[in-house]
């Protein structure tokens, strides 16, 4: 990779980018990480999937219905197009069922890159969970294609102690089929989070949310892109931004309403919280609608927590601390709480909590 | 049906009434754009050689420029060579009174419509209710009137050339403090070629005791319009500037760019609004002015307060974000904003609220209205530095759809920094209701007068900032601009 291929802040797209960051993280040296990646998943039972550095590993595998194949990336995204090579694909039949697929990434240093494919035929279900751990520049490409009344839920969550993590969805999603996006960015990393969800089919559902948490000088970053191409569709994005120390937390969420798009149900809600007033964030909800018979709606707001729930709060004998700490928790859980599967849940809020703990 | 086509023809024909050129014979600069144009401008205008440094440094900076194209527009490539940058109104001297006006340009201040209020200042009736106007015709302020009346009151209101040389401290001073000349493409082009505008100084504790007004009208074919407009008002005074724009029916485009700079110190008060009525082209797309404006204010002072308000109807592409540096602790910046758009009209147009001062305030209400086969964007930024403490802002941006084949965008952007300020940002779309519309017309309104109703309606928000005159006019233009979009 040539550090010219990178896009600069100076695209509109990637004006609050810290691309300065992935550069170190891509030539950071490898050093072993001390990570057992069989601590990473989680204790629930199905398919499980390990790559360290990118490289499929078999010994904490048991890939299941998922295939491990090399593949070719088609798409023109600056940072998706880079992911080339070995990486995983789920086909599902009609009617198939393949529940908590887990892949851990693991990486010590420099940089991987791993592509995705998910496929899900008519009403088929899926839903995965992906951890990304450890150090380096992990790069994903995820291309999802739903067919009628498929879904899929997917939960991922940064909690590398350092490097960048840069992923990219491109999915395309079906008459009446669902798709369900969170993220989770606790660690100390930075990051890109990309997507372009289209809704192909009539009915269609689409949700990218999260919360992303930063500390230090990190910069974590979620930029998503849904469009409706056809009627009676309804999209949701909630994100959360959590910001301490001298850290920058940016949201980019934009609804596009193709011509014809009629009956389109869009909402975005963005919000952001700083800790210190050394930190930003960064926020900009974006609609772009060509069709008159549409109800999107965007709310973003950004402050400090509510002083009147501050004061109940402590008015019912619950110290200043720990009050801020529950509220915080709060702000934080909204963007959690569409997960489906309670185990899942759970983890993902401990990590939200143990990050809470260490920033408040 | 068939009557209902013979008024919606009439209606098109008569969309756009300012499309008339007036026969005024005129002086132009060479064709094209080079270090000569602006010596030839700067010596037409008698200027100092401070001003035609400055003109000429703004000049090279700008080739070294390339256009934005961040914005949500499709803008056809413009050739700057192939333009006047200067035409003058010949036989104008300096006029002492009205009646030595070139009689053909009075007529166009009448055709111009020109409120009847403000056409009997122009003919200086005793008793009418005061407005100074200055007027710019092409690239040549013509008439200002009131000057003594506002001079008493230690006004200054004056064609910028003449300030030039008559308040050369004043406008050094000030000049390219709120918009410097590297601040974007088209403000430093205006820097280098800026022809006239309208000065204003309003002196430590004066209440303007009018308001003041200036038109600006494009004449001569080919020509490109680049006025520049400064108002300071200095510790407690208060002015409220209203601006007015049209320009003829051509074929071709025509560019106007603009640089507007406000200053309002200590306690300071402006209010700046602006009826836009540039020729938005016809049905297809043919012709109209291209509005690349750049207008700004910096709340300097403490408890300064800026209020832009703009209706924005005309101009086949509009980019123009007027917007408040709020510096000052307890600032106050407000945007208040209409813009219509039909046919093939794009318009990328909003604000943006820097705040750098404690306690500064800001309210954002933006109404975007399209039809026909256009798009309306609204681009906002909301900026909190670290050291902005208790800030607030409220934004509010609405759009409403006419029809299913235009556009209508929302961009806001929010950089906050500091963990104490409030920033709230909403936004809806819709269209017009059906039960709206069939309650309007079975009260016995017809399908038009509905329409501009409920039009009118939802942007009474902004209209109500408007002054009496301009808000009057402004509710006659959303109605003639929507004309034939709906039914």
């Amino acid at each position: 990779m040539t550090v010219l291929d990178l896009p600069s802040a100076r695209q509109e797209a990637w004006r609050w980018s810290d691309m300065e960051a992935l550069r170190a993280a891509a030539a950071s040296p490898q050093a072993p990480a001390g990570i057992n990646p069989a601590d990473l998943f989680l204790d629930i039972d199905g398919p499980r999937l390990c790559f360290v550095d990118g490289v499929f590993e078999p010994a904490h595998s048991r890939p299941g219905p998922v295939e491990v194949t090399r593949q070719i990336a088609a798409t023109d995204h600056p940072l998706g197009s880079l992911a080339i090579g070995e990486g995983w694909a789920l086909h599902l039949g009609a009617e198939h069922a393949a529940t908590c697929i887990q892949i851990v990434h693991l990486g010590t240093g420099g940089e991987n890159h791993v592509p995705a494919r998910i496929l899900l035929a008519d009403d088929a279900v899926a839903t995965l969970v992906e951890t990304f751990a450890g150090t380096g520049w992990a790069n994903r490409l995820t291309a999802i294609a739903l067919g009628k009344g498929a879904r899929l839920m997917r939960s991922v969550r940064l909690v590398q102690t350092g490097g960048f993590v840069s992923i990219r969805d491109e999915a395309e999603i079906g008459e009446a089929a669902s798709l369900v996006s969170i993220f989770l960015g606790a660690g100390g990393m930075g990051s890109r989070i990309d997507g372009a969800l289209t809704l192909t089919g009539k009915g269609a559902f689409a949700e990218m949310g999260g919360a992303l948490l930063t500390s230090g000088t990190q910069r974590q970053e979620a930029a998503v892109a849904v469009r409706h191409e056809q009627i009676e569709g309804t999209s949701r994005q909630i994100w959360r931004a959590v910001a301490a120390d001298q850290s920058v937390a940016s949201l980019a969420a934009r609804v596009e309403v193709a011509r014809g798009a009629q009956q389109t149900d869009g909402e975005q809600s963005l919000r952001g919280l700083l800790l210190q007033r050394t930190a930003t964030v960064n926020l900009k909800p974006e609609l772009e609608i060509f069709a008159d018979d549409v109800k999107c709606a965007h709310g973003a707001t950004v402050g400090e927590l509510d002083r009147n729930a501050l004061f109940y709060l402590q008015s019912r004998g619950i110290g200043e601390a720990q009050a801020k700490a529950l509220l915080t928790h709060a702000f934080v859980t909204d963007a959690l709480a569409r997960i489906g599967e309670e185990p899942v849940r759970e983890a993902f809020a401990a990590d939200a909590a143990a990050w809470l703990e260490a920033a408040l | 049906m068939a009557t209902k086509n013979a008024e919606a023809l009439a209606a098109a024909n008569k969309k756009y009434e300012w499309g008339f050129a007036s026969d005024v014979e005129q002086e132009l600069a060479p064709k094209g754009l080079s270090e000569d144009t602006v010596r030839y401008i700067s010596a037409k205008k008698n200027e100092p050689a401070w001003m035609l440094d400055w003109r000429l440094k703004a000049f090279r900076l700008w080739q070294t420029l390339e256009a934005p194209d961040w914005a949500k527009l499709n803008v056809p490539p413009i050739d700057y060579q192939d333009a006047y940058y200067y035409a003058e109104p010949k036989q104008k001297k300096t006029i002492a009174s009205l009646d030595e006006l070139d009689p053909e340009i009075r007529r166009t201040y009448e055709k111009l419509g020109i409120p009847i209020e403000e056409q009997k200042v122009l003919a200086g009736v005793e008793g009418s209710r005061k407005i100074a106007v200055d007027a710019v015709f092409d690239s040549v302020s013509v008439a200002t009137t009131f000057r003594a009346e506002l001079k008493a009151a230690g006004v200054i209101f004056l064609s910028i050339s003449e300030a030039i040389r008559e308040y050369p401290e004043l406008v050094q001073k000030w000049l390219g403090r709120v918009v410097p000349q590297r601040d974007n493409y088209f403000a430093t082009l205006n820097s280098a070629v800026f022809s006239d505008g309208t000065f204003v100084y309003v002196p430590e504790g004066v209440r303007c005791p009018m308001e003041l007004s200036t038109y600006f009208r494009i004449n001569a074919e080919n020509t490109g319009q680049f006025e520049r407009t400064l108002i300071v008002a200095d510790k407690g005074a208060y002015v409220s500037y209203l601006e007015g724009c049209t320009a003829p029916m051509r074929d071709e485009n025509q560019l106007h760019a603009a640089v507007v700079e406000l200053v309002a110190l200590d306690d300071a008060e402006i209010k700046y609004s602006t009826v836009q009525n540039w020729y938005p082209g016809d049905e297809n797309g043919k012709g109209g002015i291209y509005n690349f404006v750049t207008k700004r204010a910096l709340c300097q002072g403490r408890n300064s307060k800026v209020s832009w308000t703009q209706v924005e109807t005309g101009s086949a592409i509009t980019w123009k974000y007027p917007s408040c540096v709020l510096a000052g602790e307890n600032s106050v910046g407000e945007f208040y904003s209409v813009a219509v758009t039909n046919n093939r009209q794009q318009a990328d147009t909003g604000t943006k609220m820097i705040h750098l001062g404690k306690g500064s305030r800001s309210t954002i209400v933006s109404k975007g209205i399209s039809a026909g086969h256009s798009d309306n964007t609204y681009r906002g930024l909301v900026r909190v530095a670290a050291s902005a403490e208790n800030v607030r802002n409220f934004t509010q941006c609405d759009s409403l759809l006419l029809g299913d084949q235009c556009g209508a965008h929302t961009v806001p952007y929010i950089e906050v920094k500091n963990p104490s300020a409030q920033i709230e940002h909403e936004a809806t779309t819709s269209k017009i209701s059906d039960d709206q519309l069939f309650y309007a017309l079975q009260r016995g309104l017809d399908q038009e007068a509905a329409v501009a109703l409920i039009v009118n309606g939802f942007a009474r928000e902004v209209l109500q900032q408007l002054p009496m005159e301009f808000a009057v006019e402004a509710q006659k233009l959303l109605g003639i601009s929507l004309e034939g979009s709906v039914g």
